[in-house]
């Protein structure tokens, strides 16, 4: 099978689902370049009436997309950061997510809010947040956090093709990553999880940047003989739960990793759900991986902040309940935040 | 354009029944009949809602404010009242099956409810028109807003979105002097609101609000403008609103009650009464007319209150189905 980057896959799953319908568009603040470049030939293709850059303003790119949405098309509205959400915080919470429920469920809102998000660029706190658990908190969007060229297409053309909205957050560390991706048309459902790696011992849940930190970690593991099931969620919502408790049953032990903050975030309230489904499987507690909270330093101490690999490891010992302490090595960082 | 007898007839019935169903919402509060817990009267502001929906398009598109919750502009577009009334009394037959109050959502008549926060519709109707101008059909949108929307900064955005892609939405602003409990004047470094949307280069007015025919006409100007491909107008009504912000709270403006006067002096330039002495003189109509007028609206709310009166509430599972779409 051939192999794309993640970069790449993007702008496929965007082509292919625009020359499929005529009623899919972008618009978004310097959508024609693209600083991530995902958009390469989109302009030349479609032309600048489906390919709309706009002024800044965050606000009127995600309430115009909700009502051209409402209007019968289906809209990507492209956030240049994902912390620039929150300059959208009505147009996305209180439309986007609540306009079908608080109209009796009597509209749909089929629209994309595709957003680069993460850090680990030394961007400081203002361009490398992960928005999930905001996001999540909100009931009536949808969210999707590929971590591979392979799940970035597929997941990015069932996004475009849902009646709802759904918010696309690509990581940044991961736009030069590459992997498998057939040239055959396909799509991947929200809500299942992918087992990246099936193991005995422990259940790692990951997201996004996250699920590559971790397969990093868990192949230096393999030669102390410990088996890692490792489950990328993919998507939070909707959120595979069976797959998750499947894998809680066996191994009894779990780590969840996400790259947001700790608190309130996507790791205690998927660990809550564990112990209400599963708790007497557990042999040991639930440890969690997050960004500590307090806001993302830009230069040296960022590292200080975001989770990263030696912390999984260590929580993995936890959970084993390991005497000597497992020592990784830091996961080396693919130059993913790149202005071209 | 010269309105038709009929037409004018048309007008005249709507402020009448547009009157009669907010004086029916502001009794159905105190008599605890609501399914919410406030209503913002409109009366005193109908000929605006009135003068520009009545003869638009079904398929043009309507964005009402929490003023009056719509009545105005949903009922002169075409939606019937026991559905306006069913929703209100949180019936399962209303417009958003009884858990939308101030929502009214009519997708085939353009209405696509309207949230809670001021100015929140802007960027959509935005959205909305730039959906109108790519497909092509001539629709126009009509986004209302009351002079307090003006501080908000989406409506804004929307408004610089629209006068850069030329988009076909007027943006209507009913300026009745307070924006909740705060004068305009404290607000705003300009009289006259319009003057502020030069800056964006869209083309405004600046119309009396009380006359339903110079509502009209002026809508009018800019709805042709609007689908002949010309892009945004902006359009200001001075009016008054003759009720408090908020039924239950009493009439502050500012840093104590808003004085009487002031009100009865809007009240002799009520929108019914100047158009009923109007016609009266134009000979349109009549005093049997008036009286017959009154006794089908009459009939239509009672009957429209019925309607909802008899109508079951909605069951939990429509929480669910209300969420997300398949």
């Amino acid at each position: 099978m051939r192999t794309i980057s993640y970069r790449q896959a993007i702008n496929e799953a965007l082509t292919e689902e625009m020359e499929r319908d005529d009623a899919v568009f972008i618009l978004g603040e310097d959508v024609c370049q693209d600083q991530w470049q995902t958009h390469s030939g989109l302009v030349e293709k479609f032309g600048k009436e489906r390919v709309r850059d706009t002024a800044i303003s965050e606000n009127a790119i995600i309430g115009a997309a909700v009502g051209a949405a409402l209007a019968g098309y289906r809209p990507i509205a492209d956030i240049m950061f994902a912390d620039f959400l929150f300059c959208a915080a009505d147009e996305t919470l209180n439309q986007a997510a609540t306009h079908r429920f608080s109209n009796g469920g009597i509209t749909r809102v089929p629209m994309v809010i595709k957003t680069a998000m993460g850090g680990y660029s030394s961007g400081g706190p203002m361009h490398s947040q992960c928005p999930e658990a905001f996001l999540w908190h909100r009931p009536g969007l949808k969210i999707v956090l590929p971590s591979t060229p392979y799940d970035a297409k597929g997941l990015l053309k069932t996004a475009i093709r849902d009646n709802n909205p759904v918010v696309y957050l690509f990581h940044k560390m991961l736009l030069e990553s590459t992997g498998e991706v057939p040239e055959n048309e396909y799509t991947i459902p929200l809500g299942l999880a992918d087992v990246k790696k099936t193991g005995s011992d422990v259940t790692v849940i990951a997201t996004a940047y996250m699920v590559k930190i971790v397969m990093d970690v868990v192949k230096q593991l393999e030669s102390r003989n410990i088996s890692t099931e490792v489950i990328d969620l993919r998507s939070l919502e909707p959120l595979d739960i069976d797959t998750i408790i499947t894998s809680v049953k066996k191994t009894g032990r779990v780590v969840i990793v996400d790259e947001d903050l700790a608190r309130c975030g996507v790791t205690g309230e998927i660990g809550l759900q564990i112990l209400e489904k599963a708790f007497k499987y557990l042999a040991s507690p639930i440890r969690r991986v997050a960004a500590k909270n307090i806001p993302i330093p830009a230069g040296c101490l960022e590292k200080e902040v975001l989770p990263k690999a030696q912390d999984i490891a260590d929580a993995i010992g936890l959970v084993l309940g390991l005497k000597e302490n497992l020592i990784v090595k830091d996961t080396k960082l693919t130059p993913g935040f790149k202005v071209v | 354009m010269e309105l038709t007898k009929e037409q004018k007839i048309k007008l005249y019935t709507n402020i009448v029944r547009v009157r009669k169903l907010d004086e029916y919402l502001v009794k159905a509060y105190y008599d605890g009949k609501l399914a919410g817990p406030f209503f913002h009267s409109q009366q005193g502001q109908e000929a605006i809602g009135v003068g520009v929906c009545t003869f638009l398009r079904q398929d043009d598109y309507v964005w009402y404010t929490h003023r009056g919750h719509g009545v105005c502009e949903v009922i002169s577009k075409g939606l019937p009242a026991k559905k306006l009334i069913s929703e209100h009394l949180g019936k399962v037959t209303g417009s958003c099956h009884g858990i939308g109050f101030i929502n009214t959502c009519s997708p085939e008549l353009g209405i696509f409810g309207m949230g809670g926060t001021v100015a929140g519709e802007s960027t959509l109707a935005a959205g909305v028109a730039l959906a109108a101008k790519q497909r092509g059909k001539k629709q126009v949108v009509c986004a209302f807003f009351g002079d307090g929307a003006f501080g908000e900064g989406s409506l804004h955005s929307a408004m610089l979105m629209s006068a850069n892609w030329k988009l076909p939405v007027i943006w209507l602003c009913s300026n009745n002097g307070m924006g909740m409990w705060v004068p305009v004047k404290a607000s705003y470094p300009r009289e006259n609101i319009a003057d502020m949307a030069y800056g964006y280069n869209i083309p405004a007015a600046i119309v009396d609000g009380q006359d339903v025919i110079a509502v009209y006409e002026a809508a009018q100007v800019a709805i042709d403008r609007a689908r002949s491909g010309k892009g945004p107008s902006f359009i200001e009504f001075k009016t008054c609103r003759y009720r408090a912000q908020v039924e239950g709270i009493p009439d502050y403006c500012q840093e104590g009650l808003r004085s009487k006067q002031e009100v009865n002096r809007w009240k002799k330039r009520d929108p019914l009464v100047i158009f009923k002495k109007r016609l009266m003189k134009e000979g349109v109509l009549d005093q049997a007319d008036f009286e017959r007028i009154d006794k089908e609206t009459s009939l239509e709310v009672e009957q429209a209150e019925k309607y909802a009166m008899e109508s079951p509430l909605p069951g939990p599972e429509i929480l669910e189905k209300a969420l997300y779409a398949d």
